[in-house]
């Protein structure tokens, strides 16, 4: 198929010439296939450790005061289970890995701008998490994955050595952001216009310009705080004339659009999803891809809703709290459009799928949550409680991270070339949806009636509630060996996947699976929108050339 | 690696090199936001007090830093004509431009290192008070990316000498000039904020 394009340069982006030793192929690779395998794979050790914490946590509010954990690992448990599964697993598995997996196929490119940068990035990661889960062992932070002074100002060694982790996570989520952002950019196949790229790209493209932007405040704020507990520099302590209340703000001012880095390739996982199980475009392609961007740029000006309970001024809570409701709209927007999506679709349910209801579910669920909290008055009586728990679990876990598993199970055979068993896909998507609500559900109700978040005991009138929430946190648990035993079974005797198992229309799906190593032996071009399922394939391609490009 | 530059053809080299230099830019963009966080810090944190600096603290002369402003505006300057006459083509010139404004680059880290000479010795020091943590983190912060910068262009002359660049393909001189400005720019919000704002 050769396609006329005049004679206008085709751009194939870096090539460098194919890995010929072990360690350049899979320890320092090049290739975002391989390194995006590496953050799958660092990532999930990282989940397990966290998710254990976890476990360790809800054995220890099994029942009313009990003595399991003394209340000093308590707080190690969970301040290292939130920094781990934000920083450690749900940023770099969304970004790192799908962003690296799918993001340079989908767009026709044979790999990211900067190659050698996102190896470094990549190894950035893992001693981040040697750092963090190492911190154990001179007494880990205490003051939860915010790290507020000045009790972070207090403690042992181990929250400069969180400092440190959090900081090497910081400038990789950067590396990444701007490397991502720069392929998008600048190395689409030709035709590829902006509104003809898939979802998952925007998502991406969005979260890359959240994760260079915003990243650096947290790197500011963390410098600040390791020169403040190393060298006693002033900036947060009150009794040397600092602010803790400007820790806040600067850590909130990333933190908050970090929260949307983490959901955003999430929502962009679900836009793939959808309309190849449903057999029909997607509705409404401009108002997702737009209101993208919308979320990412007022997730700058809400970061103090987090803070009502600061001692700001009503005049500075007023606005936030506006601003906060106003992320629900475009939010909204998404949500309406993947359900009309849905609406009259040629329904096919398969384990991605499923997932992708689940999320919806979930997500909106504890996106509604996330309203209420944002009212001040509400605020003032939930801040602090475990309906504020309840209310990011069903964000985090019951959105960003069922995007996930609706992303593995969907794009496993491109990445792997083996399908996963869809039995076993879908006992394992009932009993974590299952577990996951009874888990985080009943958080709401004692949450409202006060019973505080980040305390190892409790009064015992919450005792009942506490156990059940305990046993299906051990059930959530278990469901996730489902997913390794079926990965395991793929990788061993998992069916061929082909080509395009799912009868998919973006670009990942035309090349075999697994990528061969330029991902594209001929350039794509791109003739219209992903979406469109009943025309025929909008690729037609030019003849590539596959000379390696050295740089100086 | 030189030999190798001219194996690519000139269109893609153009790819790639639109590629670093967004790639670059957004860079810029990013530190641009670390100094912004301490430069917010700093204004918050003498949102908070009435005088500034805080009675009995001794702050740093404005002087003293003018003249490091006048050396480092300066070596803005040569960095400009630096780049120009190595378009143009005048390589004695370029290299003339280039030591000078390194040298600048130097004279202006020696200034710095006086001044926090005579501030160490006046008993303001980096944990001395949110004065000195402001100061000292800001200013060194930005000494800091001056000195990266007076390495980095010192790596980029010894690579130009040894023939690295030519006239169509020397993005690594260009980054060193945006990067040498940018430093310019920072100081001079440093400079108003620091010194100037009474």
């Amino acid at each position: 198929m050769q396609a006329a394009v005049g004679t206008a340069h085709v751009p194939h982006g870096h090539i460098h010439p194919p890995p010929d030793t072990f360690i350049k192929k899979y320890i320092f690779s090049q290739d975002h296939k391989v390194i995006a395998v590496q953050y799958f794979i660092t990532s999930g050790l990282f989940f397990v450790l966290a998710g254990l914490l976890a476990e360790m946590m809800r054995a220890q509010l099994a029942s009313a005061n009990n003595t399991l954990l003394s209340p000093q690992t308590y707080n190690e448990a969970y301040s290292v289970h939130g920094s781990a599964m934000v920083w450690l697993v749900i940023i770099p598995i969304l970004t790192g890995a799908f962003g690296n997996l799918i993001m340079p196929l989908q767009i026709g490119a044979r790999d990211v701008a900067f190659p050698w940068l996102n190896m470094f990035s990549f190894w950035l990661f893992p001693p981040a998490g040697i750092l963090l889960f190492g911190s154990f062992i001179w007494g880990a932070p205490e003051a939860g994955w915010t790290e507020y002074p000045p009790i972070s100002l207090q403690q042992s060694f181990g929250t400069s050595m969180w400092c440190m982790a959090i900081f090497l996570i910081g400038v990789s989520s950067t590396i990444t952001g701007l490397n991502f952002l720069v392929t998008i950019i600048k190395m689409r196949a030709p035709g590829m216009t902006w509104t003809r790229m898939p979802l998952f790209v925007w998502a991406t493209a969005v979260t890359a310009f959240l994760s260079f932007i915003a990243t650096a405040n947290l790197s500011a704020a963390l410098l600040g705080l390791l020169i403040e507990r190393t060298f006693g520099v002033p900036f947060y302590d009150p009794a040397k004339g600092g602010s803790p209340v400007l820790w806040q703000h600067i850590f909130w001012f990333y933190s908050h659009p970090a929260v949307y880095i983490m959901i955003l390739p999430a929502f962009g996982i679900v836009s793939e999803i959808l309309p190849t199980f449903c057999r029909r475009p997607i509705f409404g392609y401009k108002a997702i891809a737009y209101s993208s961007v919308a979320i990412g740029l007022v997730s700058f000006a809400v970061w103090a809703h987090h803070m009502f309970t600061s001692g700001l001024a009503p005049w500075v809570q007023l606005p936030f709290m506006i601003m906060t409701m106003i992320v629900g709209i475009p939010t909204g927007v998404k949500i309406f459009s993947w359900v009309a999506t849905l609406w009259g679709g040629n329904i096919r349910l398969t384990t991605p799928l499923y997932f992708v209801l689940g999320f919806l579910s979930t997500f909106t669920f504890g996106g509604i949550t996330g309203i209420m909290l944002a009212s001040v008055p509400a605020d003032v009586h939930e801040h602090a409680t475990y309906f504020v728990v309840a209310h990011l679990h069903y964000v985090l876990f019951g959105g960003s991270v069922f995007g996930i598993f609706a992303g593995l199970y969907y794009w496993w055979p491109k990445m792997t070339g083996r399908m996963l068993d869809e039995t076993l896909g879908k006992i394992h998507f009932w009993l974590m949806f299952v577990s996951f609500n009874a888990t985080f559900l009943p958080m709401h109700w004692i949450g409202l009636e006060g019973m505080p978040r980040r305390v190892s005991t409790y009064d015992p009138q919450y005792q009942d509630t506490n156990l059940f929430i305990t046993i299906s946190a051990f059930v959530l648990g278990a469901s996730m060996l489902v997913f390794a035993y079926n990965a395991i079974k793929s990788t061993i005797s998992g069916r061929e996947a082909g080509q395009n198992p799912w009868g998919a229309r973006t670009l990942e799906w035309m090349i075999p699976s697994p990528p061969p190593y330029y991902n594209f032996e001929d350039i794509p071009v791109v003739l219209s929108g992903p979406y469109d399922y009943g025309k025929p394939l909008p690729y037609r391609e030019i003849k590539g050339d596959l000379s390696y490009m050295p740089l100086v | 690696m030189a030999t190798h530059a001219i194996t690519v053809d000139d269109a893609t080299y153009q790819e790639v090199r639109d590629q670093r230099l967004l790639g670059f830019l957004f860079f810029l963009i990013s530190d641009v936001i670390v100094f912004s966080s301490f430069i917010y810090g700093y204004i918050y944190l003498r949102s908070t007090v009435m005088a500034w600096p805080p009675p009995g603290i001794e702050p740093a002369a404005l002087y003293m830093a003018g003249v490091n402003s006048i050396v480092l505006f300066g070596s803005g300057a040569t960095m400009h004509y630096a780049m120009e006459f190595f378009k143009h083509g005048d390589k004695r010139k370029f290299v003339g431009f280039m030591i000078a404004t390194i040298i600048l680059g130097i004279g202006f880290l020696s200034g710095q290192a006086f001044e926090y000479f005579n501030l160490l010795h006046a008993g303001t020091t980096w944990p001395s008070s949110i004065y000195g943590a402001s100061f000292f983190t800001l200013t060194g912060l930005h000494g800091f990316h001056v000195f990266i910068g007076v390495i980095y262009l010192i790596t980029v002359l010894i690579q130009a000498q040894k023939g690295v660049y030519t006239q169509q393909r020397y993005f690594g001189l260009t980054a060193g000039a945006l990067y040498w400005h940018f430093v310019d720019v920072i100081w001079v919000a440093l400079f108003s904020l620091l010194y100037v704002w009474k």
